[in-house]
């Protein structure tokens, strides 16, 4: 028989065979019944749970995820048991409904209810208590939050009310996309209300779970129309890519023409931000953030007359009360037009003015930054209101951006000597400032009473600050955030002197709650550290020209001011490495005696906050300072680790497909051992079988080796026969006769062949007739490969799959043989 | 038949007198060691009988081919059909390309066993009785409507179809060989007929049904089957040697232990099968292997593939096969639920499985 007529009785075979491919094969239906519900119910529970990540931000820590994954679990699991049981749909619901009620109660009112789990008075009056508390907490705080038990019930309740919801909308309802709305209100929460918008964590896994919940919709899709794989046309992916395409270009287009949407990228910036870009609502909280974000946004330049860089502040904080800290509005005091600001208390002794000339530029905020303390400030458009106890300056209509302006500002000259005499009981100063708050855990005052010792005020806040200059603590942007005490409040700070790592919001509020608990009125102020040299110059009017400094989001800053009468308020440092330490408060000075005011031979040390700048301060090993001259070396090291990291990874499924490759068409595979050499054929059929796999040409396990190549030879996949791809046909038709001969032939009768050429033909024939997406596909990710490596992963989630259904089918068995039994005994009777 | 006749089988053949002469060549096949083919003349041999055949048959290439692989594999074939669609055509086309002895019984309610088998005869002058072959003790065996015959005429044939030897008064008598018995059925005319109970048809290896032929094809006989029967032009081109010599070649081809597996995989499929009340039977699997056998052996091979398995799966198992009632309601035809079968039963597991675990079989076995 001629090839010719080889493959006409094939293709007649083909034919006859192609119907019965279309035809679901019976054990289909009946396995995907089985797990259906439970990978729905998993992949909801996985959305929702990654969803309610993006909640850490909104919430303080992450104490609240625990009860959170429990209740979504429990409702999920429930739902798929009830479904696997092939319970009505509306009892499915209510079941969940029912198990969600039972593990809230199981969770948060163990001690109220009966059994454990069972609902009671009791019950219902804690719920009315802690629904309270959740409201009080979301009326009075601002985020992030507390998770107090108020807080996380309500936000388990919600999610676990989504579950529901999404199974309802997505299995019994048939509609997976819609069921994408209750992701979507999850998300709604912190994207409203984080400055960062959703994050990136919640966002992709929720991304993740959504799209899982897409493709089982569609997997085990109960209309077989539907089930993806039958049809594997290319329109869809086009389709796909355009939408897609459009979609992104809508994210990124759409912000630009929608004022308020003014920064960044979808998923981050772009949420509702009405005072731009550096600010939220509480600068003691945004202020981590900005410090730990390396951009260096909201660049401000000034220019001072004063001997040395100055600290430029915007707001304090003077309550140290509640959960978290935030500047007073005290609206009722402002009063308008900052062009002439004066003190209510009086300053004795000699005055030092200054003139400092500052230009915000992009840099956004309701507050003024100026140096302390300003005595009038001009240039300013719109209304500008001051706050005489605090002389911050905020504004009624309009913001700091874009604004030129000249501060006059004054200072006592202080001195050691002089702040040393300032032991008076301060008398001008409003009551709030030395309000200790009602809160305060034992060990804060007990370390404020060992620390500051006896003496004067003064000697005592040169004693706390030094305790919090010392080598016990260290500075650190991450440590709170990874020990979950991030933010402010006193909770946050009695952790903070427990783990002794922090950054300036932490010292600072240290050193300012010890300060009053010590008797000296303190608050807190948030600004700007002094930054660096520009280079340039600024011509002051009158005063000639002076350097430029320029400070940015990386010089954020908080710091403590203490009030001493007579003198007014004075700014200390008590945070290592950062800003400067006034020669007032330097240890260094103090047992000199020495007058020194502020001095001019100072200056050059100050530009910027490089380990000379406080040379008595032992270096902390995680700080700003030892990161200088190592940073740069490490930071390649690690930058070069990381981009050949993700090359790996990248390259990893192609690597291992060329691996599989070469292995199996090494000449010395079938001549190694003598008796084996037939294996060759074996392998390179294997490859074959998964070139064509790369190369989108599916395959079923029922199909023969012949029934294979000649469709091969018949599809698109690899051209026309004749002309170029004559090599890869033949090639094909060559593997496959030896592959038969070994497989089905007479043992030990096959030669040797060259298989590695054969391949190869193939292959340069598959790419040729390749489109580039696809052939990009077989390069990168090909799918041989990532096929295997996806059902070793879902190994472990089949077996439990299962395992569940499994139990599920005994449990209904058993369940059946009860109810029977019973019926059974009451028809006897 | 009684049992008298059935405990004679295993005695010594006796050769009665006035027993026609058997060709020689046909009764080598059971006791000495046939003769070989190579795998050229085979494959001369078979495409000059195809090619006779499809002069006569227009577009009907695959019946043709399928006789023959019948035929090669020593089996035999049922063809069953609408009336004058070719069947009894074939048949003769068949036995005509082959130089050896043919008959026809024209089966009718009234035909007797001994009409077919042969019948002992007293002989005055010689006061012996005389066994006068019947029309079975040919080569080739046409059966014309076989389902008109009565079940006691069908049973004699069917005997031998099955033992290759016929006994009469206690002798057996072996038939010639090759042997192969081309019986047609008319499903249409069914009244007043015995169609043929399933353990019967199952003694034959396949069942094939001709179809109309094409527009082409059918212009062509139109105009070449004017004149004369295209019968009478049919010369044969191989001998009843040759044949022998074929049929041993196929029996010589390679069966690999996974070709093994798959044949019995797909018989177990249709036991335990929920659209079958029958399913095929361990000597339809033998026939089928024997019949992916000669597939093999016509396509140039000496190892079977499992594309022949399947190729003759069809015409070999459809007709002994029955479907549950709730199948044939709904449509199915047991071809499509052999072919559903056959699409479910993966080729070679480990094939499909890929290098690294096939080497690790290999090396643990």
């Amino acid at each position: 028989m001629t090839a010719t007529s080889h493959q006409r009785a094939l293709s007649g075979d083909t034919a006859r065979l192609q119907p019965v491919r279309g035809q679901v094969p019976p054990g289909r239906r009946e396995r995907g019944a089985g797990a259906y519900p439970w990978a729905m119910s998993g992949a909801i529970a996985l959305a929702v749970i990654g969803a309610s990540l993006s909640l850490n931000g909104v919430l303080r820590g992450w104490a609240w995820l625990l009860p959170v994954i429990t209740v979504v679990m429990t409702v999920a699991l429930t739902l798929a048991l009830l479904r696997a049981l092939r319970a009505q749909p509306l009892l499915v619901t209510l079941g969940g409904l029912v198990s969600l009620v039972l593990i809230l109660v199981f969770t948060f009112f163990r001690q109220q209810s009966f059994a454990g789990f069972l609902p009671t008075a009791d019950t219902m009056s804690q719920l009315r208590r802690l629904i309270r508390r959740a409201g009080d907490t979301v009326v009075s705080e601002s985020a992030p939050v507390a998770p107090n038990i108020g807080i996380v019930l309500v936000t388990c309740a919600c999610l676990g009310l989504v579950v529901v919801l999404m199974d309802a909308l997505a299995v019994p309802l048939g509609m997976p996309v819609t069921s994408g709305i209750g992701l979507l209100a999850i998300l709604v929460v912190p994207a409203t209300i984080k400055p960062l918008s959703v994050g990136l964590l919640g966002f992709l896994a929720t991304a993740a779970g959504y799209l899982l919940i897409l493709a089982f919709s569609q997997w085990y899709a109960p209309d077989s129309r539907v089930q993806s794989g039958a049809t594997g046309n290319s329109g869809h992916l086009r389709r796909t890519a355009v939408t897609g395409i459009i979609a992104l270009a809508t994210a990124l287009v759409l912000p630009l023409a929608i004022p308020g949407f003014d920064h960044g990228t979808f998923p981050q910036g772009s949420r509702l931000n009405p005072w731009g870009s550096s600010n939220g609502l509480n600068p003691m909280i945004t202020l981590g953030n900005s410090l730990r974000n390396p951009s260096g946004e909201g660049r401000i330049t000034y220019a001072t007359s004063s001997s040395r860089p100055v600290y430029l502040r915007s707001v304090t904080i003077d309550r140290f009360e509640g959960e978290t800290w935030a500047p007073d509005d005290r609206s009722f005091a402002r009063l308008v037009g900052p062009d002439n600001i004066t003190t209510p208390y009086e300053v004795q002794g000699e005055v030092i003015r200054e003139l400092t000339s500052i230009d915000t530029g992009q840099f956004t905020s309701p507050y003024l930054p100026t140096p302390f303390a300003p005595e009038a400030v001009t240039g300013l458009s719109g209304r500008w209101t001051w706050d005489p106890s605090t002389l911050t300056i905020q504004a009624e209509n309009t913001t700091s951006r874009n604004q030129q302006y000249i501060v006059f500002s004054s200072i006592p000259r202080l001195t050691v000597q002089s702040l040393a005499r300032a032991t008076e009981q301060p008398r001008d100063i409003p009551a709030e400032f030395s309000q200790i708050p009602n809160n305060l855990p034992d060990s804060i005052r007990q370390t404020a009473n060992n620390v500051a010792g006896s003496g004067s005020p003064f000697a005592k806040a040169l004693a706390i600050q030094r305790y919090l200059r010392s080598a016990e603590f260290t500075y650190s942007l991450q440590a709170p955030i990874q020990n979950g005490y991030d933010g402010n409040g006193i909770s946050v700070l009695a952790d903070f002197l427990d783990r002794k790592s922090g950054y300036c919001v932490h010292f600072s509020s240290a050193m300012a709650v010890m300060a009053r608990l010590q008797g000296i009125p303190s608050r807190i102020a948030i600004g700007y550290a002094p930054g660096r040299l520009t280079g340039d110059t600024m011509a002051l009017a009158g005063q000639g020209s002076f350097p430029e400094f320029e400070v940015d989001a990386r010089d954020a800053h908080a710091w403590p001011e203490l009030y001493f009468e007579g003198l007014g308020w004075v700014a200390f440092e008590p945070t290592p490495s950062r800003g400067v330490v006034p020669d007032y408060a330097s240890e260094a000075s103090t047992p000199s005696g020495i007058s020194s005011n502020i001095q001019e031979d100072d200056l050059l040390a100050v530009p910027d906050p490089a380990p000379s700048a406080a040379p008595p301060v032992p270096v902390p090993a995680g700080g700003q300072a030892a990161q200088g001259a190592s940073n740069g070396i490490l930071g390649v090291l690690y930058g070069s680790a990381v981009v050949l990291f993700v090359a790996l990874l990248l390259a990893s499924p192609r690597l291992v497909r060329a691996g599989i490759r070469a292995r199996r068409l090494a000449p010395g595979v079938s001549s190694r051992t003598p008796g084996r050499s037939a294996k060759g054929a074996a392998l390179a059929w294997a490859e074959l079988k998964d070139l064509a796999k790369d190369y989108g040409f599916r395959t079923t396990p029922s199909e023969t080796p012949r029934l294979f190549s000649t469709r091969l030879r018949h599809s698109k996949a690899i051209g026309e026969p004749g002309g170029l791809d004559d090599d890869g046909h033949e090639a094909v038709i060559a593997l496959t006769g030896d592959f038969e001969r070994q497989e089905f032939g007479r043992p030990g009768d096959a030669g040797t062949a060259p298989t590695a050429e054969r391949i190869a033909a193939v292959r340069s024939s598959l790419k040729g007739n390749a489109r580039l997406l696809v052939r990009l596909r077989a390069d990168w990710l090909p799918p041989s490969v990532m096929s295997r490596w996806g059902s070793l992963v879902s190994w472990p989630f089949r077996m439990v799959g299962r395992g569940a259904v499994s139990i599920g089918r005994a449990l209904s068995r058993t369940w059946r043989r009860v109810i029977r039994s019973v019926h059974w005994r009451s028809w006897q009777q | 038949m009684d049992a008298k006749r059935h405990s004679a089988v295993d005695e010594p053949l006796v050769q009665r007198q006035g027993f026609p002469a058997v060709p020689a060549a046909g009764n080598q096949l059971n006791g000495h060691k046939p003769r070989m083919m190579e795998t050229e003349d085979f494959r001369d041999a078979s495409e000059r009988i195809l090619r006779a055949i499809n002069t006569v048959i227009d577009g009907k290439s695959e019946a043709a081919k399928l006789a023959l692989t019948v035929l090669l594999a020593q089996g035999h074939l049922l063809v069953e059909d609408v009336p004058g669609v070719g069947k009894t055509l074939l048949a003769k086309t068949l036995a005509r390309t082959i130089d050896c002895s043919v008959s026809r019984i024209q089966f009718t309610p009234d035909l007797l066993p001994s009409d077919v088998t042969g019948v002992s005869i007293y002989n005055q002058s010689s006061r012996l009785f005389e066994f006068r072959p019947g029309a079975v003790f040919a080569n080739i065996v046409i059966g014309d409507e076989i389902n008109r015959a009565s079940a006691k005429t069908q049973s004699a044939l069917l005997e031998c179809m099955e033992e290759h030897q016929v006994t009469v008064d206690g002798q057996s008598y072996r038939l010639d060989e090759p042997f192969m018995v081309v019986a047609t059925q008319n499903p249409i005319e069914m009244e007043g007929t015995y169609p043929l109970p399933e353990a019967q048809r199952d003694r034959f290896m396949a069942r094939i049904s001709m179809g109309y032929p094409d527009k082409e094809s059918e212009i062509e006989m139109l105009e070449t089957h004017q004149a004369v029967s295209p019968l009478a032009r049919v010369v044969s081109v191989v001998t009843a040697d040759d044949v022998a010599a074929m049929i041993a070649t196929v029996q010589q081809v390679y069966v690999s232990p996974s070709i093994k597996e798959y044949t019995v995989a797909i018989g177990r499929a249709s036991r335990d099968s929920a659209r079958l009340r029958l399913g095929a039977s361990p000597r339809s699997l033998l026939q089928l292997l024997r019949a992916a056998k000669a597939t093999a052996a016509l396509d140039g091979r000496d190892f079977v593939l499992p594309d022949d398995v399947i190729a003759v799966a069809e015409p070999v198992l459809a007709h002994r096969i029955i479907l549950d009632r709730k199948a044939a309601s709904s449509g199915d035809t047991p071809q499509s639920v052999i072919r559903g079968i056959i699409s479910g039963i993966p080729v070679s597991q480990d094939v499909v499985a890929g290098g690294r675990q096939r080497d690790q079989l290999r090396r643990s076995g």
